[in-house]
């Protein structure tokens, strides 16, 4: 009887706070993106974000580091919540952090293409970020599309706008090995007609593309991550990891017609970057032209952007200072997931420290 | 209690069947999704759709179009290009106020005070001019 005392009341508790954890996280959206920052510059729907530093201007770094994400969702999975957030890591290791996020496409954004983001957009920004910091130099870092964009910019541009360094992480700029990259057969030509697409909706729908990525791995997606969490439903830390990350995928944005027409035809049919017939406003890029130094990140279990895509790069580029990093994880894992904080990002950090004073 | 039955845990096994037989369906539907039979039905499904979604959407434009013609308003085109004429001034600005501050340091001239909204909420954060400060 004394026994059923003490169990009774334990497992009603926990009951409660598994229903309490179903609730939150079926109803409400966890709280991401929230180390304090200031919008310092706006471009129609993009936004140039400096993170409050939290040390002293003496114990900072010197050279300002520049974070750009995909275009087609949310930079917020850079700042996830607090105690498992790449910029509250980086700001806390004394760096100068801007973020360029790009904001929502409208109708009116169908237009846009890469010579907007690459040529317009990012170099804009970097001049405000290089007045901000007083600095003439500057470090950048691209993840997924960000990364696709930030090799073309500091192939364009990098050299003559002060570029110092550039992360890659899980960057799609190789469509050498079509079989092994699943999105490029679900876009061969024979299969989807992109011009009808953009015909329809005029933007690539967020729908749309979080379907295509969602289909890649359908079961672990769909099913999977759900079990995952009803197994841990009385783990707040499990549960609260589970909500961060499921706000930040159901946030999906469009991408602007102009730049996935680009993407699909250039890239993924195309294979033009590696090929050396890419041509952003007419004017040819030319990877050997990129000089800063380099690390590409390659996450090994990437299902979106597989290792194969980027594991040539370094033989293309010109900078004299370039390492390749592999490590374990998928797509969005390598940076965002449990382990990255003691993986991930410290190798991460002390590559770009070595390049910042 | 016996060790034999302090280890049978009925809720494990269940899980270990569950997650055995998802294993199983993610290898299957993965084979199935990656194949070109599923990318040809994929796409031929999705061809009508987007058709008829394309022909609607010309169809409700031109009719609004017309609509927004009689009430002497503009249309979305008109709505669509001024946005993109206001970036390109937004451009030009931006353009012009760096130059601007280039100009400024060139000759020495400490930045004015800065009073609008906009400015406010970008320097919101108390620091040093960033000349000094570098």
């Amino acid at each position: 009887m004394a026994t059923a005392e003490k169990t009774e009341p334990g497992l009603l508790d926990r009951v409660s706070t598994m229903v309490e954890n179903l609730v939150k996280v079926t109803t409400t959206k966890a709280p991401i993106g929230k180390t304090p920052r200031q919008a310092i510059w706006t471009l129609n729907k993009a936004t140039l974000y400096r993170y409050t530093p939290v040390k002293p201007p003496e114990e900072r770094h010197r050279t300002p580091l520049l974070l750009i994400f995909a275009l087609m969702n949310k930079s917020s999975i850079l700042d996830l919540r607090p105690g498992n957030s790449f910029v509250e890591y980086m700001v806390n290791k004394g760096y100068d952090l801007y973020l360029l996020d790009w904001g929502v496409p409208g109708p009116e954004d169908a237009h846009l293409d890469l010579g907007d983001y690459v040529l317009e957009y990012i170099p804009r920004a970097v001049r405000k970020v290089k007045q901000v910091s007083g600095s003439e130099t500057f470090n950048l870092l691209g993840w997924c599309i960000g990364a696709m964009l930030s090799t073309l910019y500091a192939s364009l541009r990098g050299h003559s706008e002060g570029l110092k360094s550039l992360v890659l992480l899980t960057a799609p700029l190789d469509f050498t090995d079509k079989e092994q990259i699943s999105l490029a057969r679900m876009t061969e030509e024979r299969y989807f007609d992109v011009d009808r697409v953009l015909q329809a909706f005029g933007n690539m729908p967020a729908g749309l593309i979080d379907y295509g990525a969602k289909m890649l791995k359908p079961v672990e997606n769909f099913v999977g991550g759900y079990f995952r969490l009803l197994d841990n439903l009385d783990n707040p830390k499990v549960v609260d990891s589970w909500h961060a990350m499921n706000t930040w995928v159901n946030d999906a944005i469009p991408l602007a017609g102009g730049v996935y027409r680009q993407f699909i035809v250039d890239f993924y049919r195309g294979n033009k970057l590696i090929t050396g017939t890419l041509t952003v406003r007419g004017e040819k890029v030319d990877l050997n032209n990129l000089r800063a130094s380099l690390l590409n990140v390659i996450a090994e279990d990437d299902h979106i952007t597989p290792p194969c895509q980027s594991a040539r790069l370094l033989d293309k580029v010109g900078s004299p200072d370039k390492q390749e990093l592999r490590v374990p994880g998928g797509h969005i894992g390598v940076m965002a997931g449990s382990g990255a904080s003691k993986g991930t990002w410290p190798k991460v950090e002390s590559w770009i420290a070595a390049r910042s004073d | 209690m016996s060790e034999a039955n302090k280890g049978f845990d009925p809720i494990k096994l269940i899980r270990e069947a569950r997650d055995g037989g998802m294993d199983a369906w993610a290898k299957l539907m993965l084979r199935l999704t990656s194949s070109h039979e599923y990318q040809r039905v994929q796409g031929a499904i999705s061809k009508p759709t987007l058709l008829a979604v394309a022909l609607y959407r010309k169809a409700a434009e031109s009719a609004m179009s017309e609509v927004l013609a009689n009430l002497n308003m503009p249309s979305r085109e008109e709505v669509l290009s001024l946005s993109t004429r206001l970036t390109h001034i937004e451009m030009a600005i931006d353009d012009l106020g760096a130059g601007l501050e280039q100009l400024r340091r060139a000759v020495g001239v400490a930045r004015p005070q800065r009073t609008s909204s906009r400015d406010r909420d970008a320097g919101s954060e108390t620091r040093p001019s960033s000349a000094q400060e570098a």
